[in-house]
């Protein structure tokens, strides 16, 4: 029986190590770390920020100045690590665009002025598919009868061949992705120029059908 | 102040044009409203507001009000524009038709009514249609057509798709009704074990009473099972302790292999964002929101502007009306100029480089390959374990793409040198330590 016994001993302490199962990442868990001081980037990282100044003290080696995890700029607003552009500063580009300056609500201007540097060639408007089924298709839906699956909640998605739009302009169509229009809002921000452009010649054959 | 009239040949020409001209608009106005009136009659067959009854009109009617006008008004519901039940009373016909065709002209013209409209729908400028009086005469007789309907809530269809699409998960027969099942096949079985030790003990007490057994059957009679000493038994107490050390041990190595693994991680975000309901049910491709995805290192997280799309518009989810808690916050984030604080799901350890638009754009890889079937999660967790035995595996197993792409000609000349497979990830030195560890 002693030796029994001790076997049961061994068992539990055998058992504590079964603890380990805890140290995977669950819920608001991350789970445990192998080496956190590899893991926590110690210059400004994009996306992920830890404004407490504690946070890792524990393996810290230095007494002074905030802990090993602390990773925010305490100059820039709400401590991120990324400013705005400084007002009225214009970013430079590669293929040479300059700022576009047309007004907000000025749609007839747009449209006389603003011409496609881009031609319709059979790349640039598979192109200009690929970019409208990634940044339109939901509103506007498959083929711009605004009957996409947001477009249908949403409401009042104008359908591209319609009365009302089938002639815009290409520099209209432009300046409605830039700014906006009507229930549409402003997607300068999320595409680029070029990309635009394409978009107006797969939307322009859209307008057609 | 009057002055005496002469009679002049030339004034008297003059007056004569005047009267013939005269005459002449009152002979127009009377022929057109006859010839109105009787296209109306025609139409209606006798009914006196002008609007046409016959069904042929009412069916033109509802195609062009489908095609063109539900974009923006519903019959019963206040959409982008006002509800058209009943608009046949509302408004005269005139009004309606020069509302139509140009909308703006109306306003401008300082018609109380349109200037009124107008600015309670926000100043939303209503599209001239090109549409004939006859064209608006039929949606009009469409609108009285369906006015005289009863009215009907609108159903909200986003709740009727998300039901769609959670029962679309299972087959057959759903989870719940599954564990009842089985539930109820264990209670049989239990049951059913019962009857069978009870049929065995009378069984046994009546075989005991019996005298004419011989031995070998009395044998198995009397013998009885002696749980105690089985337990103690050296061959029991081997077999356990091996077992439970299997077990331990077990348990002890998936432990050490979660150790700097973060799959399964799921925190709670400050907003209840659903990327089922965004990706999945609304199919917002995931390119609309996470803007660098193609062009840097990081796909982004969006930043309220692009919520803000939809947003400004879409307040509630589900056909609830009002502003739902969540997306007050974003309205709370740019009101208070205060950046929302998502919680990062993907950690990379520092001492590893990704890029996301090399894997992306030049790979062709889809969002789901490593983050899962991301549209249908209401909460992101981590879905691959992004170890370096996952990441190299994958580098080992994908081909490349070097179709009609002049940069790998020379590489895939090279590579068919010295093998016969096709060319992956790793012949072009996706292994290498330097690719990733800098």
């Amino acid at each position: 029986m002693i030796g029994n016994n001790h076997i049961v001993k061994k068992l539990f302490q055998l058992s504590g190590l079964v603890l380990l199962a805890g140290c995977a990442a669950k819920g608001d868990y991350p789970g445990v770390e192998y080496a956190p001081q590899m893991y926590h980037s110690v210059p400004y990282e994009q996306l992920s920020q830890v404004q407490d100044e504690e946070a890792g003290r524990w393996l810290t080696s230095l007494d002074e100045g905030p802990a090993e995890f602390y990773n925010s700029n305490p100059l820039n607003p709400s401590g991120m690590t990324m400013r705005m552009p400084v007002e009225g500063t214009v970013k430079r580009n590669a293929n040479g665009y300059l700022p576009y300056r047309i007004p907000k609500d000025s749609f007839a201007l747009a449209g006389r002025v603003m011409k496609n540097p881009l031609d319709s060639t059979a790349s640039v408007i598979s192109d200009g598919k690929a970019l409208f089924l990634r940044y339109c298709r939901h509103c506007h839906g498959d083929t711009g009868q605004g009957d996409g699956p947001v477009g249908k909640v949403y409401k009042g998605v104008l359908a591209y061949n319609s009365a009302a739009v089938k002639d815009a302009p290409a520099g209209r169509i432009f300046h409605v992705i830039t700014h906006g229009k009507g229930r549409m809002y402003a997607h300068g921000s999320q595409v680029s120029v070029e990309d635009r452009w394409k978009i107006v010649r797969y939307v322009q054959t859209l307008q057609r059908q | 102040m009057l002055k005496p009239v002469k009679f002049s040949p030339f004034k008297e020409k003059s007056r004569h044009l005047t009267r013939t001209f005269c005459l002449s608009l009152v002979a127009l106005i009377f022929s057109a409203t006859v010839a109105f009136a009787q296209d109306g009659e025609a139409a209606s067959g006798g009914a006196d507001d002008g609007i046409p009854s016959d069904p042929a009109v009412i069916s033109a009617g509802e195609a062009l009000f489908k095609q063109n006008c539900t974009v923006c008004h519903a019959i019963n519901d206040r959409v982008v524009g006002p509800a058209l039940r009943d608009i046949h009373t509302r408004r005269p016909l005139p009004w309606i038709i020069s509302f139509v065709q140009n909308s703006q002209k109306v306003i401008q013209s300082g018609d109380d009514y349109a200037v009124k409209l107008y600015n309670e729908y926000n100043k939303t400028q209503m599209t001239s249609f090109d549409f004939s009086n006859e064209e608006i005469l039929s949606v009009v007789a469409y609108l009285k057509a369906e006015s005289t309907k009863p009215a009907e809530t609108a159903d909200p269809t986003t709740t009727t798709t998300d039901g769609q699409v959670a029962q679309g998960g299972g087959s057959g027969v759903p989870s719940e009704y599954i564990n009842i099942i089985l539930i109820g096949l264990l209670i049989v079985l239990a049951l059913i074990l019962l009857v069978l030790v009870l049929i065995v003990s009378v069984l046994t007490k009546y075989l005991a009473q019996k005298d004419d057994l011989d031995e070998a059957d009395k044998d198995v009679v009397q013998n009885r099972f002696d749980l105690g000493k089985t337990l103690k038994g050296n061959t029991f107490m081997g077999f356990a302790v091996f077992i439970f050390t299997a077990i331990v041990l077990k348990s002890v190595i998936d432990g050490l292999f979660t150790v700097g693994v973060q799959q399964g991680y799921q925190p709670a975000q400050p907003i209840a964002f659903s990327h089922k309901l965004h990706a999945g049910q609304m199919e917002i491709d995931c390119n609309y929101c996470h803007t660098g995805v193609r062009t840097s290192k990081s796909a982004n997280i969006p930043s309220p502007n692009i919520c803000m799309n939809c947003h400004t518009v879409i307040q509630n989810v589900g056909g609830q009306t009002g502003m739902s808690p969540e997306i007050q916050k974003i309205y709370n984030a740019i009101d208070n100029n205060q950046p929302i604080e998502w919680v990062r799901v993907h950690n990379l350890p520092d001492l590893a480089y990704f890029n996301h638009s090399q894997h992306v754009k030049v790979g062709g890889l889809e969002c789901q390959t490593c983050h899962g079937e991301i549209q249908e999660m209401d909460v992101v967790y981590q879905f691959a374990p992004l170890t370096m035995g996952w990441c190299i595996n994958c580098h080992r197993e994908t081909q490349i793409n070097t179709k009609d792409n002049a940069y790998y000609d020379k590489l895939v000349e090279l590579h068919e040198k010295k093998s016969k497979k096709p060319m992956t990830v790793e012949d072009n030195g996706g292994l290498e330590c330097a690719k990733c560890h800098y």
